[in-house]
């Protein structure tokens, strides 16, 4: 599903800084893997690169087969649109519009008849128990709602892997708690590819698989 | 000016290619304002210098407008015993047939006597000549160039020069050069100088001169002259010194200069709109950084006066810079108003050296620095009242408070109902304009809560087309009405003057349409010159039977028209052959009934006048109008208002009779011919141009030819006024590009995020193209209301103080249509960059971008 061998990032700049360092990793379609590690250890750009948002200096990153050097920064991003949902630590939600037109936003991008993108936004807002916000500015709701608001958003397309960066990391303890619940539910409902970024380690603990980082290295990869 | 150093400069590198954009609003603004009024001081310092160059060492001049006067007043004036020296002279601009040289100014003048008024300097000539003035008289084709003239051309004695003259193309003989300083410069150094009896003869004059000039005897003062000399032949000559005459033509070029002024006031405005456009969005970005120093214990006017200080800055580079490039840009200018003001007016200069005034400069700069500091005030302002607290929170910021909005609606609707109270009162000059500025206000207060509702409006449309780039482009207008309005103002203001001038121009071109339709109607014309308004060259009337006797001619009519001074200011008189003309020419009459007016204008009982004529002078029907004649003073009522458009200072028509008796001169310059019904108008016209062969160099111009050529006229005319709309435009298009640039900024985020859950990067541009289109098609509509509403100011406007011309409101369709894709063009233009620049640059940054 996910392939990286000899992945290294390097951002050059006034300071060279090394983020992510002969990184290779195989993630099987379905798990649920949680990735842990101190602040600037990498965690981030692992992701990102993943994700197609970044390039990494060296190594070759595949999804399902297709290597992401290889494609141009259009293809990558119908890669992205196709494959990969996205949840941020700010959840990143467009301020104007409301929840539903968030959560339709990709599948507008995607061109997807009007009917079908109603019916699609609605079903997943319903999934994620904000059904009855539908017209709501992002404004309009606490942190776990717009994340829950966010989280349906990046499962609008059903897409086949689901990255998270820290999606409690902004959240209560409590809030965390059931936005992981619905991330677990979906998972068991939808069968995607899940990686977590999280300093949690409770959270790390109810995972399939944590991969440890330090200084962009791999240090552990724990199953359970 | 720590604070300026501290955070201006730093802002200003980051955003330097805003900066460069605002500046150019400025510079632009002040540029045009410099090189207008620098080449209109220069074309009247020419004028000026050529009528001192000329005018050697005479004190006074006598003169009766362009018709000129009997050889019999030479005479009379010569008796009067305080006059020194009396001579006579014919001066008019012919065209030299030697390529690039245009016209010439020909000086016909009296060899016996001249040179004690004017020093010649002869420098290469005939031997005989210097000795003998007499011999130059004896050949009738000798001119005098001066050096320069015949360095540029390469002319010696004996070279010959032709010249235009009335029997056409006719060359005349070098016998002399003249390196006298003074005469040398005198137009441009493209002078000649002819005996004036030769002088009569080539131009058609018959026994007449234009001018006498006069130097007082010894002892006698100018005053006691000139008082002298006025007493001898009455009040309808003028007698004036050589530099009041130069003051006439001031009058002249007057409408053509205050629109030349007003249109670069207009450049201005739209600048200071980019200027506050600049300082708002500005203030929003910086918004942070003014709380946190207003959390260090800055204070409000601290803040003020560091935007204060920028906005001095900004406007002093900008306006220096402008100053700059409009005394580079007054020499075209120059030029080409001078052509200009040639082909319109018949008055021709040559302008050698520019009149660059320090004071002009000095005065371009303190308008830019004033204008700069103007439109930053009001950001300046609400930099001031930022509030910490809020400031240093993140989220909304920009949104126009719920009471700002209302203030402003309850602003602008007392504005438009003082405007609309002042529509009453219009008759007064004061009121007419303080609505027309507080017209424009009013719009302008109106235009942010407008743009926010069209916003709104445009939103479910753009959904509905583009469900993800439309609704997030109207929601970036929606959501920083701030940043979208000021544009929208800067583009709806364009748009409104454009419109206004569109339909002016519209209007205009109707309207001599219609005259052209009614009063210019003969198969064709009969002049000297292709170039109508060049009336230096007359013919006799007695070519009037050689046409007439031509198979197939039905009618002849004859016109001679010239400038006679009316209150201190030059109108052209036409006379026409009333009866003939009222059975071919149906006037619409502005006052007056036609018949009446035909027949009475016809018995020399009175004249009619363009509404122009009327409107500049404030004249009414039935009013009495002076004319100074050789015979006295010549007074008509006014009998008849109507619109011509012979000339844009507005024209009076009298009787031929009258002319033939008060001016004592039966010439004509332009012969109107019509063809009997059934022939051929081609064949006619050979057969006349035939007929005038032997006779004299006559253009025989079809009607088609002269109708394009009053049209090129026009064409002209408007052309330097179309090029400052078209900068006018630019820099509400450089507005729109300043916009974008800083809403991609705002929205890096946004859009990251947008490309994050998989936006390609074509629908990331089509999101920015269609904010560009949203402003656009927001800036047109009310452009367009507006402009609707400043043609009808501009209308009257150009009725009460520029050239008098009272034209029907009609809305310019076609202009508008036009107009409509140009700036949707525009703007996509102006959205490339920030396309571009939105699609470029690192994901993960803009993501993480606060
Ligand atoms: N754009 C950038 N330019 C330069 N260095 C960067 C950039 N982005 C990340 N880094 C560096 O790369 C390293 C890894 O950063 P990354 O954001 O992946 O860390 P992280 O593990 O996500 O940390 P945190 O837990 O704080 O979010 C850090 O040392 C950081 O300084
Ligand atoms: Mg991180």
């Amino acid at each position: 599903m996910i392939s990286l061998s000899h992945v290294s990032k390097v951002f050059e700049g006034k300071r060279k800084a090394t983020a992510l360092e002969d990184v290779s990793l195989e993630i099987a379609k379905g798990q649920v893997v949680s990735i842990v590690g101190p602040s600037g250890s990498g965690k981030s750009t692992l992701l990102n690169l993943i994700g197609g948002l970044d390039r990494p200096t060296s190594g070759e990153i595949r999804i399902e087969g297709e290597n992401l050097a290889e494609l141009s920064d259009d293809d990558l991003t119908r890669v992205r649109r196709d494959k990969i949902g996205f949840v941020f630590q700010f959840f990143n939600l467009l301020p104007t519009l409301n929840c539903l037109e968030n959560v339709a936003l990709p599948l507008h991008l995607r061109k997807w008849p009007r009917k079908k993108i109603e019916a699609r936004a609605k079903e997943l807002l319903n999934l994620v128990q904000l059904d009855h916000r539908l017209e709501h500015l992002p404004d309009e709701l606490s942190g776990g709602e717009r994340q829950r608001v966010a989280i349906a958003r990046a499962l609008s397309v059903y897409p086949p892997i689901l990255l998270a960066d820290e999606p409690t990391g902004n959240l209560d303890t409590h809030t965390g708690q059931e936005i992981l619940k619905l991330i677990e539910d979906l998972h068991s409902r939808l069968g995607s590819t899940i990686l977590i970024v999280t300093h949690d380690l409770e959270v790390a603990n109810r995972c399939f698989r944590t991969v440890s980082l330090r200084d962009g290295r791999i240090v552990e990869d724990r199953r359970r | 000016m720590m604070l300026l150093r501290l955070l201006s400069w730093p802002y200003l590198r980051r955003h330097v290619l805003r900066w460069t954009l605002t500046l150019a609003g400025i510079v632009l603004g002040v540029a045009v304002f410099v090189a207008m009024h620098t080449a209109n001081r220069s074309i009247f310092s020419a004028f000026d210098k050529t009528i001192d160059q000329i005018a050697g060492s005479a004190q006074l001049q006598v003169s009766a407008g362009e018709f000129g006067f009997d050889e019999s007043i030479l005479e009379r004036v010569q008796a009067v015993p305080e006059v020194g020296v009396a001579v006579p002279v014919i001066e008019a601009n012919v065209e030299t047939k030697i390529p690039g040289q245009g016209s010439i100014l020909l000086l016909g003048i009296d060899m016996t006597g001249d040179r004690s008024l004017r020093d010649y300097e002869l420098k290469d000539a005939d031997d005989a000549i210097i000795d003998d003035p007499l011999v130059f008289l004896a050949q009738p084709d000798s001119v005098m160039v001066t050096k320069e003239f015949a360095e540029r051309n390469k002319l010696e004695v004996n070279s010959r020069v032709p010249l235009l003259t009335i029997d056409g193309e006719k060359q005349f003989t070098v016998r002399g050069i003249m390196s006298s300083a003074g005469m040398t410069q005198a137009f441009g150094g493209n002078l000649a100088v002819m005996d004036i009896y030769a002088a009569q003869q080539v131009l058609g004059r018959g026994r007449r001169f234009d001018r006498i000039d006069i130097r007082a005897k010894e002892g006698i003062t100018v005053d006691q002259c000139k008082a002298a000399v006025k007493a001898a032949l009455g009040e309808s000559f003028e007698v004036e010194t050589p530099s009041a005459r130069g003051r006439h033509f001031e009058g002249l070029l007057r409408s053509y200069s205050t629109a030349m002024t007003i249109s670069s006031l207009f450049a201005l405005i739209v600048g200071m709109f980019i200027i506050y456009n600049s300082f708002a969005i500005a203030v929003t970005q910086r918004r942070s950084e003014i709380g946190i120093l207003r959390a260090l214990g800055a204070t409000r006017g601290q803040i003020q006066r560091l935007f204060f200080l920028e906005s001095i800055t900004a406007g002093f580079v900008g306006s220096a810079l402008g100053a700059f490039a409009g005394v580079g840009m007054a020499s075209v200018i120059t030029t080409y108003m001078s052509t200009v003001l040639e082909q319109t007016t018949g008055f021709a200069q040559r302008v050698t050296e520019l009149a660059i005034d320090p004071k002009l400069i000095v005065a371009g700069i303190a308008i830019g620095v004033i204008t700069s500091i103007f439109a930053a005030s009001i950001p300046a302002r609400s930099a001031a009242r930022v509030d910490p607290v809020q400031a240093l929170q993140k989220g909304k910021y920009q949104v126009l408070s719920a009471g700002e909005n209302r203030r402003r609606r309850r602003m602008a609707l007392t504005v438009s109902l003082i405007s609309v109270a002042c529509l009453f009162l219009s008759y007064s000059k004061l009121f007419f304009y303080a609505g027309y500025v507080l017209m424009i206000v009013a719009g302008l207060l109106l235009a942010p809560a407008l743009t926010l509702l069209l916003s709104k409006c445009l939103r479910p449309i753009l959904k509905q087309l583009l469900p993800a780039e439309g609704t997030l482009a109207a929601d970036s207008l929606v959501q920083a009405p701030r940043r979208t309005s000021a544009t929208v103002s800067a583009l709806m203001l364009s748009l409104a003057m454009v419109v206004g001038f569109g339909g002016f121009a519209h209007s205009f071109y109707t309207s001599v349409g219609e005259w052209m339709d009614n009063a210019l109607n003969p198969d064709f014309f009969v002049s000297p010159s292709a170039n109508l308004v060049v009336r230096a060259i007359t013919f006799p009337a007695s070519i009037r039977s050689v046409i007439e006797h031509v198979a197939g001619v039905d009618q002849v009519q004859l016109v001679r028209n010239a400038r006679v001074s009316f209150r201190n200011v030059p109108v052209m008189v036409l006379a026409i052959e009333t009866e003939k003309v009222s059975g071919t020419v149906h006037r619409m009459p502005v006052a007056g009934t036609t018949e009446e007016m035909n027949r009475l204008t016809g018995q020399g009982k009175g004249m009619m006048v363009s509404d122009s004529f009327a409107q500049i002078h404030t004249v009414r029907m039935g009013d009495i109008v002076e004319l100074p004649t050789p015979s006295g003073l010549l007074k008509l009522p006014i009998v008849g208002i109507v619109r011509d458009y012979s000339d844009l200072q507005g024209s009076l028509l009298i009787d031929r009779s009258v002319y033939t008796k008060w001016w004592n001169d039966d010439t004509a310059n332009v012969a109107r011919v019509y063809v009997k019904k059934g022939e051929d108008v081609g064949v006619v016209r050979q057969r006349v141009i035939d007929a005038l062969a032997g006779h004299h160099g006559l253009l025989v111009l079809t009607n088609r030819e002269v109708r394009d050529w009053i049209m090129k006229l026009i064409d002209q005319w408007f052309a330097l006024t179309y090029n400052q709309i078209a900068v006018a435009i630019l820099v509400a298009v450089l507005g729109i590009v300043n916009t974008l640039t800083v809403s991609i900024t705002d929205r890096r985020r946004e859009l990251g995020v947008m490309q994050a859950v998989g936006g390609l990067r074509n629908q990331i541009r089509r999101t920015i193209w269609i904010e560009a289109f949203s402003i656009g098609v927001i800036g047109l509509v009310l452009g367009t209301a507006l402009g609707a509403i400043n043609l009808y100011y501009s209308l009257g406007m150009v009725k009460r103080d520029l050239g008098g011309l009272d034209l029907d409101y009609i809305f310019p369709l076609a202009f508008v249509a036009f107009m409509i894709p140009t700036i949707l063009a525009a703007s996509f233009i102006a959205a490339i960059g920030p396309a571009e620049s939105a699609v470029r640059g690192s994901l993960v940054e803009a993501l993480e971008y606060e």
